[in-house]
């Protein structure tokens, strides 16, 4: 132990001359390092911008970056990866999705329309009296009606999603981006903040993404 | 604490003396011995008594309406209301015994982490099958005749008696068969399981006690398991611990399903002899699983508040267990509807009468109660997602599932002594007291004893949501 301590007094007489070459050193090494690791694609001119996109090696990556970008207060912005990233979610502070809610909507109408549609059917257009049964119960009207529910309940859900998501569209300034296709369905996660965000700025969020640690960043042409 | 606990148990155990000297007391079981002993006057009276052989032939045209013949009015003794309560709260907790044995065999079978933190609570709970649920069983087991009708009916008249499926069931020697096939091949099964569980957590612990010693049964399992999992045995102990488990989920699954049917056909449909139905033993298994995510959902709520699951148990675990309940509400519905559908769509008397006698009187209610509280709501306040982890909204639920399920199981067997109504008798309360206090204190003696989750399962890191490196060799991406 006194050993140890006499050594750190030593190293603590020689630390002041040390910090200044160091810092120094750092500073340099840290620029050297910020231009080989983290390379910026720089927009052509006069082309409208679509976002500029941060690509990561690891999920734990955009995650963090997801974080980050989450609270710096972006809006318009999104991750894509290639397979659902658990805890992304928080990360990108998204709410439950309101698709649910069009599920819903559409289940409770296929019920309803079930059940209607029998009761029109058997007991008002075309009764016909069958082992002594009455004309209409919901008994036998039910498994019709959870039938309809579930179809409408489906249709719902694929209506909702494609209406939440403005779908469908037959382009989107990614899909002709080469680095995005390449990666984001095979081995890359992608963090994409889009130019109509409220806070965007062209060096605001370049730094932003270059703060998580990313090594290639590129602007998306529209 | 513990003194409290100790006095409990004393005044449990005192409670089950005393409803043991009743049943002997009682006048069933003098009835039975009187009608057994032939001649005229015995005919006569058995006859009188159980009234369900000749009554049937003669009024068959009537099938529908009195099939069923519960005990008239005159008979329902305080003994008989007793013992129609304890078999109610009897089946209550036996679901959530069988419904945690579910739970431990489908997180073997499946694989499935999430179960890992909970494990050890809904092992322990299994294991009350073996012990106490055999003692607790006892007052319909030792005097049958008291509860169960085909007891007393003659199997030469009976018109249900004489099919041949049920002959080989509704006899004293199949009765207690069954009974005692529940027990020892579900408490076999449920202590393996938590006996490989617990010498896992000292499997590779340098101080720890691990004995890992296969007994008689599992040496033949293995002998044929070995040729299809050779490396069993060159494994590291952990890792052997729960293949151990694994084997006793592949077959268990199959045994745990004949034997809940059983068990439930042997002590409840047996009520009503007379009655057909293939969707019971499923019914059964479909409220005891739904109250058993409640069940379980409330003692973690406990333990983690106590601190004793505090780090292992997360957010996803709550939702994990909530989606489950919320599967088994729907699952429930479905089997219980189609149970119905299938009964009122063929409209046999031989099926109608169960429901027709449930249809009277309140009881009318009691099942509309369970059609909107066991079903449509649970189902409709589960199905948002923030609801499944709302820490002070889902005890209220998991109350009112226990309320649900106890309902379900009063309006399955108590219309036979109550035709005219719902009624709830004092005994009750006192059989699901007597019950439920006693495996509480078996529980808790069994949770203090031991780990409250297992110590080195190889899932636990990731049940937890963390990630560790792994010892050597390539890391994991």
């Amino acid at each position: 132990m006194a050993a140890k301590k006499k050594a750190a007094s030593k190293k603590a007489a020689t630390r002041k001359k040390a910090a200044a070459k160091k810092s120094a050193a750092k500073k340099s090494a840290g620029a050297a390092s910020l231009t080989a690791q983290s390379s910026v694609r720089e927009p052509a001119n006069d082309v409208d911008l679509y976002g500029v996109m941060g690509v990561y090696d690891t999920p734990a990556d955009a995650m963090h970056a997801a974080e980050k970008v989450r609270d710096a207060g972006y809006r318009r912005w999104d991750v894509h990866t290639p397979f659902p990233v658990h805890g992304m979610d928080d990360a990108m502070g998204m709410k439950p999705s309101k698709v649910g809610y069009f599920s819903f909507a559409g289940g409770a109408t296929g019920y309803t329309v079930g059940m209607t549609m029998i009761y029109w059917m058997n007991a008002v257009d075309y009764q016909i009296v069958i082992g002594g049964k009455p004309m209409f119960s919901p008994f036998f009207a039910f498994p019709v009606s959870y039938e309809c529910t579930i179809l409408l309940a489906a249709f719902g859900t694929l209506l909702g999603m494609a209406f939440l998501n403005r779908l469908p569209r037959l382009h989107h300034p990614l899909l002709a981006n080469k680095t995005f296709r390449a990666g984001a369905t095979h081995d890359k996660f992608i963090v994409v903040i889009e130019t109509t965000d409220p806070r965007y700025s062209e060096t605001d969020t370049v730094d932003l993404l270059k703060s998580t640690g990313c090594k290639k960043i590129e602007f998306v042409e529209e | 604490m513990l003194i409290i606990q100790s006095n409990f148990k004393r005044a449990a155990m005192l409670l089950i003396a005393m409803l043991l000297l009743l049943g002997l007391g009682s006048p069933e079981l003098e009835a039975a011995a009187h009608a057994k002993k032939g001649g005229e006057h015995g005919k006569a009276s058995e006859h009188h008594k159980t009234d369900e052989g000749g009554h049937e032939k003669k009024e068959s045209a009537h099938h529908g309406d009195s099939g069923h013949h519960g005990p008239v009015k005159s008979e329902l003794t305080f003994v008989k209301k007793l013992r129609y309560s304890w078999l109610v709260a009897y089946m209550f907790f036996l679901s959530i015994c069988l419904g945690c044995l579910f739970i431990v065999l489908l997180h073997h079978l499946f694989d499935a982490q999430w179960i890992v933190p909970i494990r050890r609570v809904c092992e322990h709970i299994a294991c009350l099958i073996w012990f106490p649920m055999p003692l607790l069983a006892l007052p319909f087991l030792l005097w049958p005749s008291g509860i169960y009708d085909w007891m007393l009916a003659d199997p030469t008249t009976d018109h249900a008696l004489k099919a041949v499926v049920k002959k080989w069931v509704f006899n004293p020697m199949g009765f207690y068969g069954f009974s005692a096939a529940v027990f020892l091949v579900l408490g076999y099964l449920a202590r393996r399981l938590r006996y490989w569980s617990l010498q896992q957590d000292f499997a590779e612990a340098e101080d720890g006690e691990y004995e890992g010693k296969l007994d008689r049964i599992e040496k033949v399992i293995t002998f044929f398991a070995r040729f299809l999992l050779g490396h069993l045995f060159e494994s590291r102990p952990s890792v052997r611990c729960s293949r151990m488990m694994n084997i006793h989920a592949s077959y268990g699954i199959i045994m745990f399903v004949a034997m809940l049917t059983t068990a439930c056909f042997a002590w409840v449909k047996a009520l009503q002899y007379q009655w057909f139905s293939t969707m019971y033993g499923v019914y059964y298994f479909a409220g005891s699983v739904w109250v058993t995510c409640a069940t379980v959902y409330m003692l973690m709520l406990l333990h983690q508040s106590q601190g004793i699951l505090q780090y292992v148990i997360r957010r996803e675990t709550y939702h994990d267990i909530a989606k489950l309940m919320f599967a088994f509400t729907v699952f429930y519905a479905y089997i219980h509807f189609s149970q119905y559908f299938l009964i009122w769509n063929a409209a046999i008397p031989e099926e109608t009468f169960w429901y027709v006698q449930r249809e009277k009187g309140s009881w009318w209610w009691i099942g509309q109660t369970i059609i909107f509280g066991h079903f449509f709501l649970p189902f409709l306040l589960l199905l948002r997602s923030d609801v499944k982890v709302n820490k002070s909204f889902m005890p209220l639920i998991c109350i009112w599932a226990w309320l649900m399920h106890y309902l379900d199981m009063h309006f399955n067997i108590m219309p036979l002594i109550y035709p005219d109504g719902f009624t709830i008798y004092w005994t009750d309360f006192l059989a699901m007291g007597v019950i439920g206090g006693m495996l509480w204190s078996f529980y808790v003696k069994n949770l203090g004893r031991h780990p409250a989750y297992p110590q080195r399962d190889p899932r636990i890191a990731e049940a937890m949501g963390v990630y560790v490196e792994p010892e050597g060799g390539e890391p994991a991406h």
